[in-house]
């Protein structure tokens, strides 16, 4: 009787129940947009309670938050907290509240659930929403010289075509210092990060050479693809934008996007093309692991085989080619399904490409774990404490390299993933960066493995289908796992053929507020490994600045001094500076 | 470290001889889209299907010619041109050396007749477009060439037409 009754319950129906017991009166409104996601409305005063007692209290994450201006639709703005459930019951509860349009204020749920502090910063850059109590009230998004009152994605503001006159000429940003100890230097690093040669500002609070405190400043290169998408590019199109986000796991976010749309419209993707994107996915993860597997390498000063481990990767690369039409963006997805089927002679093709991608990466990684130089530069480093992890919803190997199996392909299997059998999220517990290498080594295994399993288990039949009716303003999530981590896409259509509003959450946008925890306590010479064993995806510096608080004098560490040190850790570049 | 040393002398040389030999792309490789002009009857079905816009058609002046237009600097190469082309008129090929040292190099451009409604003189398809439709038909034959005069006639002319048919039928439907 009871197991009848569970399950006549649909996903998601015990967290609305216990919010409800709970909280008796705060659920305005429940609607499910999808099997496995609910939104419940809730009032703007109960937002903090209600998210934390999900949060803490049912095993919720929190991947992300969207801002909407919805005054067209219902005259005011909405929030909506997107949590994913993993302990029972998975599933995805939204929470949503509304925001009067004349206070512009809601309180905020940061102070209770430090998950939230990029995405509350960030509707206030996009939307001007003031989230009362919110730590931190900087810029997220938008630079020191963009006019105040001017927020692009209102859906009044501007023209995406429009870049308004800088305001000031000056940098302004003011980097936050959380230690304790008074006599620290302050070290700069950017505006390029050292190793992954791409756009970010980190400021390193050190004492000596340990570094105390860590903050940085990030979206230097912030396209605005969501106005464009939400201007320019019909809602269909936005795919293959959404594959030019991130130049490692595009498909990612490409699939991630269509299954939003998918999601929201009731579109049923044939089984076949399920298969396909699920492949696709995992021969990304392929290329993406390897190229983090031989940056380590780069780190630790094992250069021959950083080599090898890009020399392998061209084969993954050409794996890409042979299925897609193209080494990377892959462009192969549509709302509805996939572009190209799978040929018997690719297949074949394909499982030959697995084998020596087997064989080869085994012996490499062999080689890796045996330096000695491996072991002492990664263990123990940067260690990112379960705890901090809790608090902040890291997503991807980072979070597994602390114990906590989080894998949406398992948490809340979707295509492909659906149908694999005797695999599991994989963990370690060390902490630290070898233990996210680690990770990362036997995903990449479990990845061969998945296109063996799914490459023989693909039915045959079409791979997309044309038979939906579009449906305007209804919305709902999709999610991938990318290989740095979940990407979670948002997306509302609208009544003309576009996104209302899309808001696509790539993995590392999880990753970095912990990143500081993770800085603490190591060394200068750390900083570099650390960041990249984020695996991180933006654009990164090419200097260093070091300034000493004490001293008020600050240095500039070129790319290969910082990087040097990285693998060298002797003749530090801060010698004889008066450091 | 001897292990290493093996592996290294089992990869052997990973380098091609790309630039100074020819690069083969497997088949099914997206470059370069190639179009041809002879097959295209400028139906603009790419050009509303191009996601990045790279690929326009646009209407002269004197409304006499349309031209159909790429921007290689905009192409991202997905294909799409190919898949919607009623004509296999473009072709993804596997040629990827795009660089130019002059910008406008990156276009290529041919333009059309347009063809005018034969009653009103209003400018309404590419006249290959309407030669092709016609043709169509008559291959096809019986009643879907019945009134395949009406492929000369704007699209406002054809419903001018049917809804003046439709007026004369109303005695035939027992309406007043």
């Amino acid at each position: 009787m009871t197991t009848k009754k569970q399950a006549a319950l649909r996903v998601g129906e015990t967290h609305v129940q216990a919010v409800r017991d709970t909280f008796p009166g705060a659920v305005l409104d429940a609607t499910w947009q999808a099997a496995d996601q609910v939104t419940i409305t809730v009032p703007t005063d109960m937002l903090p309670d209600v998210v934390e007692f999900l949060y803490y209290g049912r095993g919720g994450w929190l991947p992300n938050m969207v801002a909407n201006d919805e005054r067209p639709l219902c005259g005011c703005y909405a929030l909506y907290y997107l949590l994913s459930m993993e302990e029972s019951d998975p599933g995805f509860v939204v929470v949503r509240a509304e925001i009067d349009p004349d206070t512009m204020e809601y309180p905020s749920v940061t102070p209770r659930v430090p998950a939230c502090v990029w995405s509350e910063r960030e509707a206030f850059d996009m939307f001007g929403l003031r989230a009362i109590g919110l730590p931190d009230e900087r810029r997220l998004v938008l630079p020191d010289d963009w006019p105040d009152n001017l927020y692009p994605l209102r859906k009044d503001s501007m023209d995406y075509r429009k870049r308004p006159a800088p305001v000031t000429d000056v940098e302004n940003y003011s980097f936050l210092y959380e230690g304790n100890a008074e006599e620290t230097t302050e070290v700069p690093m950017g505006p390029l990060h050292i190793t992954s040669d791409e756009p970010g500002h980190f400021r390193l609070f050190v004492e000596g050479e340990d570094i105390i405190d860590a903050d940085y400043r990030l979206f230097y290169v912030h396209r605005g693809m969501e106005k464009v998408a939400e201007s320019r590019l019909n809602y269909d199109a936005v795919t293959f934008l959404a594959d030019r986000i991130c130049g490692i796991c595009g498909n990612a976010h490409s699939v991630a996007y269509a299954e939003a749309v998918e999601n929201a419209q009731g579109i049923e993707v044939p089984v076949r093309g399920q298969y396909i994107r699920a492949i696709l996915l995992e021969v990304e993860r392929l290329h993406s692991h390897l190229l983090n597997l031989g940056l380590v390498c780069h780190y630790c000063g094992f250069d021959t085989g950083f080599q090898h481990f890009f020399r392998v990767r061209e084969k993954a690369m050409d794996l890409a080619v042979l299925l897609t039409g193209a080494r990377k963006t892959y462009g192969l997805n549509l709302i509805g399904g996939v572009r190209r089927d799978i040929l018997d002679e690719q297949k074949l093709a394909t499982i030959k490409y697995v084998r020596e991608l087997r064989n080869e990466v085994e012996a490499l990684v062999d080689m890796l774990v045996s330096t000695a130089n491996f072991e002492s530069r990664t263990a123990g480093i940067g260690r990112l404490d379960p705890a901090v992890a809790r608090d902040y919803s890291p997503v991807g190997p980072c979070v597994r390299g602390s114990g906590i199996a989080r894998d949406v392909r398992f948490d809340h299997p979707f295509d492909g993933y659906k149908f694999l059998v005797g695999l599991s999220a994989r963990s370690h517990d060390g902490c630290d960066v070898q233990s996210r290498t680690l990770v990362r080594v036997e995903e990449f295994m479990d990845s061969l493995t998945m296109i063996e399993q799914l490459l023989d288990g693909a039915p045959e039949g079409p791979i997309q289908t044309e038979d939906w009716q579009y449906t305007p303003h209804k919305f709902a999530m999709g999610y991938t796992e990318a290989p740095r981590g979940e990407d979670m896409h948002w997306a509302m259509v609208g009544d003309n053929q576009k996104c209302y509003r899309w808001r696509a959450k790539a993995a590392t946008y999880s990753n970095w507020p912990i990143l500081r925890y993770m800085f603490r306590g190591n060394t200068v010479a750390d900083a570099a490994i650390i960041v990249g064993s984020m695996d991180p995806c933006y654009s990164c510096t090419d200097r260093v600045t070091v300034v000493d608080v004490k001293k008020k004098t600050s240095t500039v560490l070129t790319k290969d001094q910082l990087e040097g040190y990285c693998r060298r850790r002797t003749h530090s570049p801060l010698a004889g500076k008066g450091w | 470290m001897l292990k290493l040393f093996k592996e290294i002398r089992k990869a052997g040389d990973a380098t091609t001889g790309y630039p100074f030999e020819p690069l083969e792309m497997p088949a099914g490789f997206r470059g370069k889209p190639e179009h041809n002009e002879k097959l295209c009857i400028a139906c603009s079905a790419c050009a509303i299907a191009c996601p990045a816009n790279a690929i326009t058609m646009e209407l002269d002046d004197k409304q006499s010619r349309i031209t159909w237009d790429i921007s290689y600097g905009r192409c991202i190469f997905c294909g799409r041109c190919q898949e919607v082309c009623p004509l296999f008129a473009i072709e993804l090929t596997g040629d990827f050396e795009l660089a130019v040292l002059n910008k406008d190099d990156l276009r290529e451009s041919c333009s059309y007749e347009v063809a005018c409604c034969s009653r009103c003189g209003k400018p309404y398809a590419s006249a290959k477009e309407v030669d092709y439709a016609r043709r169509v038909l008559e291959s096809v034959g019986g009643t879907a060439a019945a009134d395949i005069e009406k492929v000369d006639l704007c699209l406002d002319c054809r419903r001018f037409d049917d809804a003046e048919a439709f007026a004369h039928q109303a005695p035939e439907r027992g309406e007043a």
